[in-house]
């Protein structure tokens, strides 16, 4: 099963790194998305998978016995909500440019490139 | 107690900011004067020591593992320098109120703390025993000088000169650093006294020559030595209290300091005096001609600067006890008279708005006191008999008459101590005494800010040599004793007899005096060679720094096209490679699973599908068909999890995807579906190929870590701890809200910030009652069961938050859940209708969350002094036994957090969508 999750968890950080290499901004924001899913699923696996049992303190018991690692899922939890946000935010900036450019190809989206290089030698540092 | 006045020059330093810009606007020099005042009495009363010949030594432990002790050393050789350090700097911060009297309170306090921190750095500087502390205070000399120089932020030529300074003396700062870490790598620690002691085994190490060098070039690029002499002249650009302090009396003197404590290494490595005299007569020469072509009065001044670093330069070089003698007493004589002639300069500056020497005559009438001030220093500047600087120009001469070398630096000498004469004359009898007509009124008279620094100065350079007993004693017989390493009987008298230095003496007098009176027309003559400023080093500079910018913009410009894919693509690329590489200098194989181990059919074809959903969302050519395929991979991570034993996980993956495709729906429906390829067959097969090879080396690097042992120690430990200190059945809860409870603050802080984003980027604010909700197509079964699910999950998200501690649940769950609760009103009716009921701004929830969870932490560090080290309260109400603690205050911050920020997403995309 380990090897099975390794293969799946891998495989889906290809396919969201081969989406991120798109130019269309709507394309790079879903690849984005994948590889936060692959990347969790790579987190979870740190803490091997074993059992089904839910790290959970049964009644009666003071301490936790046998179950899957609760240390990665705390990480991942948190990692889950964060990616979330981190897509929409990015929904937002490809809406806010396709109102404003109408365009969504990022090489198409110049507006920074537009304000000239930062290398080109300004009246100072040309005295 | 060196530590304690180090400390206490550093405090007053960051103090003096405050005073000046609010306690003591006016006048705030003679306040912010106590400082180097008080610090310039503390040295002295540690004069007994230093005049018993005895060194102090203090040792902080800074970072004991690199070696690296913050340890102080005060001999006779730095003693001279923390007096004059202190009490110039005392006269400067006098002399620099009244100097910039027509600037704003502000600027004053600005200037001032500048001063002061530089004080600090040079204190800092000449204190260090270790090496690497002395580093970091000479650096901190150049970024000060730098600030210093560039004051004037509006002028471009100061902010150009500022630059050149730093480029200078911050580069020559880091040979040096090279050379600090092969000294301690031959050594094996880094302190100066070590350095001195063992001399002979750096000598003779394979490293000299390299360590040498590096000190050279600090010592070079920091006093102006030729081929870095260039940016002392353009210094200029300082207000001239900044030049008297740094880049005539004190700083520029830094290099002279290191030259004169490696002089032991210096002479025990053959050629290193050779090159130490060659590049201070070089120097002397040029600085000597330029100060004769030089138009400006502070110019002139700056260049004769120059000229004197090298004779200190040469003096260094030198062997033999007279050399040592000089060096201090010329080290002492031009501090006196330079600051005092940089002084009179300003003050003429600031009086008549003229910088050129030839616009000024006749200025004693209106300045007489700086014309008396400058005459004084003058004279000693000239070596004229009875001042200070005729009897260190005996010792110079002695000096190298006792050493070994032949003729040439004598020869050399004397003709840059006579071109110092003229300048001498040049300097006082011209602005103040000669061509009375040309200027008739001054904008300033003279003030007593003004006229104390010079005049103290000036009469100092007097008093030594009448009265030389007592410096004698305590300043130059100590000094020269840690530069030589020996007692030397200076017998410091202006008559000596008849001596062939005194015949050198008079020589140097009667050129000087021909050059004086020939002048201004050798000038002219001599501003005629234009030629030679082509092969000035401030071309060199100019070239090499237009050549490093446009190596950098070449490099920039092939590494970061302007294409986002390309760049992306060198990234990946990038790292492919370095993991690559890697793997192979790891040594060993990757290791791989003793077995494969059970295949549970079920979730072994589940996450097969969630992998096809990948594929799928690659190949796709509807954005929407991409969407719902990345959503297909994110549901079956949820359903992994849960059949793994992460029902937490499950929980919030489920909720997050049902989210995801709410609003990315929304915001996609107002994009165009149909999105063609944007990359050609070929930059799509090289694409693939990089992703296809990093997720080869992850699968790799997974099965490796599958293969290797475990350390589950930490998890051991809460899965130990959580209800026993936590009272929490839910590790994973506690382990967010308890034992790692900072930085699920953390995250929580991000969330909330993400809604701020997202809300100032999204459409224009409209207020819930301005927003018509327009007639909206109703679908009878939303419509139907839209109360129904909305109420359901809106409780279901409170109960999942409160039970959250001890079983399946938490704070991020149960806001997301009350989310979704409002996105289905949002759905059913618009989403002014869910506005409407949440009733709260999106953004007030999230902040409330966040202020809540940021306070739940406060009864924790008022009880136990920790912060967010939860407090318990156990009680008995109506029989029921209830026991809550903080950890349930802060899962509802966290839970308020998420559920405005996702309704901050959802209003604000729906709004943006629609609009």
């Amino acid at each position: 099963m380990t090897v099975l999750y390794a293969f799946v968890a891998a495989g889906l950080f290809g396919c969201g790194l081969y989406m991120v290499l798109s130019r269309h901004a709507v394309r790079m924001m879903l690849g984005l998305s994948l590889l936060t899913t692959a990347v969790n699923l790579v987190l979870f696996q740190a803490g091997r998978i074993r059992t089904a049992q839910p790290p959970l303190i049964p009644e009666g018991a003071e301490r936790l016995g046998e179950s899957a690692d609760p240390l990665p899922q705390a990480l991942v939890l948190t990692a889950i909500v964060i990616g979330f946000a981190l897509t929409v935010i990015l929904a937002a900036l490809v809406l806010r440019a396709w109102r404003s450019q109408r365009t969504l190809r990022s090489d198409e989206l110049r507006s920074a490139q537009d304000l000239g290089s930062p290398l080109t030698p300004g009246p100072d540092l040309d005295h | 107690m060196i530590a304690m006045l180090l400390a206490t020059s550093a405090v007053a330093s960051g103090v003096s900011l405050l005073v000046g810009r609010f306690l003591c606007r006016r006048r705030v020099g003679w306040l912010l004067g106590l400082v180097p005042a008080g610090l310039f009495l503390g040295f002295l009363a540690l004069h007994g020591t230093i005049e018993a010949g005895q060194t102090i030594t203090e040792r902080l432990a800074w970072a004991p593992s690199l070696g690296v002790d913050f340890s102080l050393r005060l001999d006779g050789f730095a003693y001279l320098f923390c007096l004059l350090v202190t009490g110039v700097g005392a006269l400067v911060v006098v002399y620099a109120d009244a100097y910039l009297v027509e600037r704003s309170p502000e600027d004053r306090a600005r200037f001032l703390t500048l001063i002061l921190f530089f004080m600090t750095a040079m204190l800092g500087t000449v204190l260090a025993d270790n090496l690497i502390v002395l580093f970091l205070f000479w650096e901190a000399t150049s970024v000060f000088s730098f600030l210093l120089i560039g004051f004037d932020v509006d002028s471009p030529s100061a902010r150009r000169s500022a630059l050149m300074a730093l480029h200078v003396t911050a580069g020559g700062g880091l040979a040096l650093l090279a050379a600090i870490l092969l000294i301690g790598v031959v050594l094996g620690g880094y302190s100066l006294t070590e350095v001195v002691v063992r001399a002979p085994e750096l000598a003779r190490s394979p490293w000299s020559v390299a360590i040498l060098a590096g000190v050279f070039i600090g010592a070079f690029t920091k006093s102006a030595q030729f081929p870095f002499h260039f940016w002392l002249p353009n210094a200029m650009q300082a207000p001239t209290p900044a030049s008297a302090y740094l880049h005539s009396a004190t700083m520029v003197k830094l290099g002279i300091y290191l030259l004169a404590r490696f002089e032991p290494v210096v002479g025990a490595v053959p050629g290193a005096r050779d090159a130490l005299i060659a590049v201070a007569m070089i120097t002397m020469l040029v600085a000597a001609f330029q100060t004769i072509r030089a138009e400006n009065y502070k110019t002139v001044l700056a260049y004769s600067t120059v000229a004197s670093l090298g004779i200190l330069v040469m003096l260094v070089g030198l062997n033999g006890p007279m050399a040592s003698v000089a060096t201090v007493g010329f080290l002492l004589a031009h501090a006196l008279y330079k600051a005092t002639l940089f002084f009179c300069a300003g003050t003429v500056i600031h009086a008549t708005g003229l910088t050129k020497l030839r616009q000024m005559g006749g200025l004693w009438r209106f300045l007489p006191v700086t014309a008396l001030a400058s005459a004084l220093a003058s004279l000693s500047m000239a070596g004229l008999p009875p001042f200070f600087g005729f009897i260190s120009k005996e010792f110079l001469f002695e000096a190298q008459i006792q050493s070994s070398w032949d003729a040439v630096p004598m020869a050399v000498a004397v003709l840059v101590n006579a071109v110092m004469v003229g300048v001498a004359g040049v300097v006082t009898l011209r602005p103040f005494f000669m061509g009375a007509h040309r200027v008739q009124d001054v904008r300033h008279k003279e003030v007593v800010g003004l006229l104390l620094g010079p005049m103290i100065l000036a009469l100092l350079g007097l008093v030594i040599s009448l009265e030389p007993t007592w410096v004698n004693r305590v300043v130059l017989l100590p000094a020269v004793m840690a530069v030589y390493g020996q007692r030397v009987d200076v017998k410091v008298a202006l008559w000596h007899g008849v001596t062939p230095m005194l015949l050198l003496s008079a020589a140097v007098v009667g050129i000087g005096a021909l050059l004086f009176v020939f002048w201004v027309p050798l000038h002219y003559r001599l501003r005629t060679f234009t030629r030679v400023d082509r092969y000035d080093a401030e071309h060199a500079y100019d070239a090499l720094l237009r050549r490093v910018r446009a190596v950098a913009r070449g490099i920039a410009e092939r590494l970061q096209q302007q294409d986002l894919r390309s760049q992306l693509g060198v990234i990946f690329f990038a790292v492919v490679a370095f993991l690559i590489w890697a793997l192979i200098t790891l040594g060993r194989g990757p290791r791989f699973p003793a077995s494969v181990g059970a295949v549970r059919v079920g979730p072994a074809l589940l996450a097969l599908v969630g992998l096809a959903g990948g594929i799928a969302a690659t190949w796709a050519r509807s954005l929407l068909a991409a969407m719902i395929a990345t959503g297909l991979a994110g549901l079956v991570a949820a359903l992994t999890f849960l059949v793994n034993g992460a029902p937490d996980l499950a929980l919030t993956q489920f909720a997050v995807e049902s989210l995801v495709v709410v609003l990315l729906t929304v915001a996609l429906l107002a994009l165009p579906l149909d999105a063609p390829t944007t990359r050609s067959p070929r930059a799509r097969r090289g694409d693939a190929a990089l992703a296809a090879g990093l997720s080869v080396i992850l699968f790799i690097a997974l099965l490796d870590m599958a293969a290797a042992p475990q350390q589950n120690t930490v998890s051991a430990f809460f899965g130990a701890r959580s209800y026993l200190d936590a009272f929490g059945r839910n590790v994973v809860n506690v382990i967010l809200v308890d034992f790692r409870g900072f930085d699920t603050l953390g995250e929580t802080t991000v969330i909330a910030l993400s809604a701020v984003i997202a809300w100032s980027l999204l459409g224009p604010r409209v207020s819930i009652e301005d927003g018509s909700g327009g007639a909206r197509r109703s679908v009878f079964v939303l419509e139907f069961a839209s109360p129904v699910f909305f109420w359901l999950l809106a409780v279901l998200s409170v109960v999942v938050l409160l039970r959250g501690h001890n079983q399946i649940g938490g704070g991020f769950v149960g806001g997301l859940m009350g989310a979704l609760a409002f996105a289905i009103v949002a759905l059913t009716h618009g989403v002014d209708r869910a506005r409407k009921r949440l009733r709260f701004h999106p953004l007030t929830l999230a902040g409330v969350g966040l202020l809540l969870a940021v306070a739940s932490g406060l009864p924790g560090l008022v009880a136990h002094g920790d912060y967010l080290r939860h407090v318990w309260i156990e009680a008995n109400v109506f029989g029921v036994h209830v026991k809550q603690g903080t950890a349930l205050l802060f899962d509802v911050g966290v839970y308020l957090a998420v559920l405005g920020t996702v309704l901050a997403f959802l209003f604000g995309l729906t709004r943006e969508a629609e609009a």
